[in-house]
């Protein structure tokens, strides 16, 4: 059956009736899209009405952006959108917005609300109708931008805004990252093996409940899910919109801020420190060596081309001289892929790059079904990696084929798409491949195996775990790649089998199958089991702790044109609870890694928002979307502390030293894509500030 | 498919499960307290406003006799029928008994069912959820997944 919605309809009627007249008049070639009655105003009016209902619940009514999405107006649209055309932001939005659901927008709805959106920006040269195909520059049809170019105009901070120096600095070699001080939190994960562990034990089990807060600094406003490094006292701080603070780490004081643009809200997880440089990579895909010392840029280099759509929200790291990170923004179909690259730590000059999407003609291109290269997408690696020091391997997660589902990417389940949703180890050294393990081929439901690796030594069993969206715990051999172990952390009801000697998944058979616009539930949901939210290994203890969610989705494939510059995710989704949870959507649990059983758990309404962080004096550290900032006792899973922030607690707990002494820092923030938005939906009682992005540091009184 | 040895085991287990449970549902009278917790249906950013309401729904097994009582608030517009449904979790699934609701925003569901072995033994498989629709909401407003309470 073919559903002819209202507006499609009216949009039929009108241009048959527009033929009509037009062929009365004798003029039989007028195109419909000359149609007189529809202008950019009329299709702006109607867009407004349009955007009220199915956007402004996340991108707030007058486009000022909301915790659930960002804004859409003023600077920060212009430096996204300004030199792109109506056409693409169309594409753009059609292919991804609402995030969940989008049954009963039309094109037509959709043409509007873009026609809204421009004319909201001030777009106002116009009077035509937009279609699918108009091509004009945004910003050359504002006439406020137009003039504003002719005079000069304040721009936003770009590069050292406040100048300083760190006295009495160290630089960082190869041999203080791989074994770092425990006064030190000098990389993303704190050390190669991606642990988040800090062996300082002088807050521990006993006095913790005394710990109070240190200080506490604001940052900028915007999407947030930063990781802070800590080196020789101090705080190196990623703020959005691509800015770093270097800060006292035990006073709070600001030594030196750099804005290494564009100055937007935009999330960035993570930076790494080498030598005496600070590496940053920004949200427009560059790579940026600061001074560590000032905040002066080193030298600068491009990862990839950011009007193509590409980007990063995760900045590298640094593994035997090089600077290896990865990229994000690859779902359309153009013919550059996603890849993991490495360059010189000195001088940011390109010496690898790995590409995860397998082409035609190369080793694995075979698995993506008869697929011209231009339409295989996906395989972003928007999670930093972890590094194996002796076997010289960088260890990284990819995401799946996109758009989500099968048939939305014209193939079948049996076409699995290499590289993606995989562990890949690649040889620092050229860029090799040397082994992958595809957790869940021919992802189809938007759930991603992306997320950290955690290197883990038992006895003489070298492994690496991972814990992708299905909140399945995988452990492999990290020389061969070889399957060990998995353990299912949240319900999960997507696979009727997992094979225990090859890790193989089966897939139920209605979601092998999913045709377009047909509604499969399954959980967990697109927000994770597990998300970007990353897990702790306690050595002392031998337990991986994970932070997970439990939601569920109901997906249906919408169709994706094969054409350039198309491409997408391409689904409807919704979400609700996941049964069996008497609606928890928080978990912690605690897994052993050698039995792989679950040792205890917590679960509580509000999701957590924050990685786990553990420490030598026994503790895991975390944070929710209801402002809690807690302390469990590692072995028993007992509350032992907690407090609350101004906000939603988000981003990755640390723990460092300064003369001597022991302090714990967390960011409260906003933004964090679908792990908030799903929430969002579900946990409509609890309610935080939309603003409030700052670090937090506590510490035990003297 | 291939069955790996866990995967068989559990399929032992199952089967040892269900003929435990197929002979005490025909010897001993089956009972136990079972628990629904409604919350709201799928839900989109767009609908936050529009499919809302909670509730809980408490079933006791006496034999194949299901007592039914439960309450629910809030929702968007009043309710219109109430359902038992057989799937398994988050699965939708067929109509399989109707309840009592009352109709309004808020108040109380009740039935007093008689199952069928097969939907004893779905009941404890997890495999029926109950749903509440509403005036402005006929796919339904609430919905939850009947657990054992423990
Ligand atoms: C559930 C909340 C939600 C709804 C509803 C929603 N969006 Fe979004 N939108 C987001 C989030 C979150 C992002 C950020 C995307 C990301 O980082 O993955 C986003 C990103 C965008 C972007 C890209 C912004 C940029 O600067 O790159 C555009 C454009 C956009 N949305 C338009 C829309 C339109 C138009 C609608 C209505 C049809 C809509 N959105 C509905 C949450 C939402």
């Amino acid at each position: 059956m073919k559903i002819i919605n209202k507006n499609t309809t009216r949009a039929l009627f009108t241009s048959a009736l527009v033929l009509l007249l037009a062929a009365c008049n004798g003029e039989s070639t007028v195109p419909a899209d000359s149609v007189a009655s529809v202008t950019f105003s009329s299709q702006a009016e109607e867009g407004a009405t349009a955007f009220a209902s199915n956007c402004a619940a996340c991108h707030g009514a007058s486009l000022e952006g909301t915790t659930l999405g960002p804004l859409l107006s003023g600077n920060s649209f212009l430096q996204r959108w300004g030199t792109q055309t109506p056409a693409l932001l169309l594409n753009n939005i059609q292919a991804n917005m609402p995030p969940g659901g989008n049954d009963g927008i039309s094109d037509e709805d959709y043409t509007n609300i873009v026609a809204h959106m421009l004319s909201f920006n001030g777009v106002d040269t116009i009077t035509e109708a937009l279609t699918a195909s108009t091509n004009f520059e945004i910003a050359d049809n504002i006439s406020q931008v137009v003039a504003r170019r002719s005079r000069p105009e304040p721009e936003p901070p770009q590069g050292i805004t406040v100048a300083g120096t760190v006295e009495k600095f160290t630089p960082i070699t190869d041999a203080m990252l791989e074994n770092p001080d425990p006064a030190d939190w000098p990389m993303h994960r704190r050390n190669y093996y991606g642990h988040s562990y800090s062996p300082l034990s002088q807050i521990n089990t006993d006095n913790v409940k005394g710990m109070t807060l240190a200080w506490v600094w604001n940052m900028y406003e915007g999407d947030s899910e930063p990781a802070p490094l800590v080196y020789g006292g101090i705080m190196y701080l990623i703020n959005p919109g691509n800015v770093i603070q270097a800060l006292d780490a035990a006073t709070g004081e600001l030594i030196w801020e750099n804005w290494a643009g564009p100055a937007n809200r935009q999330d960035m997880r993570n930076i790494a420190i080498y030598n005496d440089k600070i590496i940053q990579a920004t949200t427009d895909a560059r790579l940026i060596a600061l001074d560590a010392r000032t905040g002066e840029q080193i030298w600068e280099t491009e990862v990839a081309d950011a009007s193509k759509g590409f980007s990063n929200s995760s900045g590298p790291i640094v593994a035997d001289g090089k600077v290896i990170l990865g990229l994000a923004g690859c779902a359309r179909y153009i013919p550059e892929d996603c890849y993991i690259s490495a360059h010189d730590a000195n001088t940011g000059e390109l010496e690898w790059r790995f590409n995860t999407i397998a082409k035609a003609n190369e080793p694995g291109g075979d698995t993506w079904g008869e697929l011209p290269d231009l339409f295989r997408a996906g395989g972003e690696t928007w999670i930093t990696g972890s590094y194996d020091p002796d076997l010289k391997l960088t260890y990284w997660g990819t995401a799946q084929q996109k758009p989500w589902v099968p048939v939305s990417r014209h193939l079948t389940i049996d076409d699995v798409g290499l590289f993606t949703n995989s562990t890949v180890a690649v040889s620092t050294d050229t860029g090799e491949l040397d082994w992958f393990f595809q957790h869940v081929p021919a992802e189809a439901l938007d759930l991603d195996e992306v997320f950290e690796r955690i290197l883990v030594n038992r006895g003489d069993d070298k492994l690496v775990f991972s814990l992708g969206k299905y909140g399945i715990l995988w452990k492999n051999d990290r020389v061969s790649g070889e399957f060990q172990d998995y353990k299912e952390t949240v319900f999960q009801n997507a696979f009727t089998d997992i094979d225990d000697k090859t890790g193989l998944v089966t897939y139920r058979e209605d979601i092998q199958n999913a045709k377009l616009n047909e509604w499969t539930s399954a959980c967990p949901s697109s927000a994770g089991g597990k998300d970007w939210h990353s897990m702790t290994y306690h050595p002392p203890t031998g337990t991986m702790i994970a932070p997970l969610s439990q939601t569920c989705l109901e997906n249906a494939a919408r169709e994706v044109a094969l054409v350039q510059g198309g491409g997408g995710l391409a689904a409807s989704r919704k979400f609700f609870e996941m049964p069996g949870t008497d609606g928890n959507l928080g978990k912690i649990g605690a897994y052993n890694v050698d039995t792989m059983e679950e040792v205890w758990s917590h679960q509580q309404r509000a999701s957590f928002h924050t990685g786990t962080m553990s420490t030598g004096g026994n503790l895991v550290f975390v944070g929710d979307l209801d402002r809690r900032f807690k302390a469990f006792d590692v072995t028993t899973g007992e509350i032992v502390w907690e407090t609350r922030l101004g906000t939603s607690v988000q981003g990755h707990p640390v723990s460092f030293a300064v003369d001597g002494k022991q302090y714990i820092a967390v960011t409260a923030a906003l933004g964090g894509t679908s792990p908030r938005a799903v929430p969002g939906v579900i946990l409509t009682e609890i309610k935080y500030p939309r603003s409030g992005n700052a670090v937090y540091v506590f510490a035990l009184p003297d | 498919m291939k069955l790996g040895h866990k995967t068989f085991s559990k399929l032992v287990t199952s089967i040892a499960c269900t003929l435990t449970l197929v002979f005490s549902v025909n010897a001993v009278a089956q009972s136990g307290t079972f628990r629904a917790r409604l919350s709201p249906m799928p839900t989109t950013p767009q609908t936050v406003t529009t499919i809302t309401g909670e509730g809980e729904v408490i079933l006791t097994l006496e034999g194949n006799t299901l007592k039914v009582t439960g309450d629910f608030v809030g929702m968007n517009s009043a309710a219109t029928m109430a359902h038992v449904h057989n799937g398994p979790p988050a699965q939708p699934g067929p109509v399989v008994h109707q309840l009592e609701v009352t109709k309004m925003t808020g108040g109380e569901i009740s039935a007093v069912l008689e199952l069928t072995d097969e939907q004893v033994m779905a009941l404890h498989n997890n495999e029926l959820y109950i749903q509440v629709h509403s005036e402005t909401n006929p796919p339904g407003e609430l919905r939850g997944w009947v657990f054992a309470r423990n």
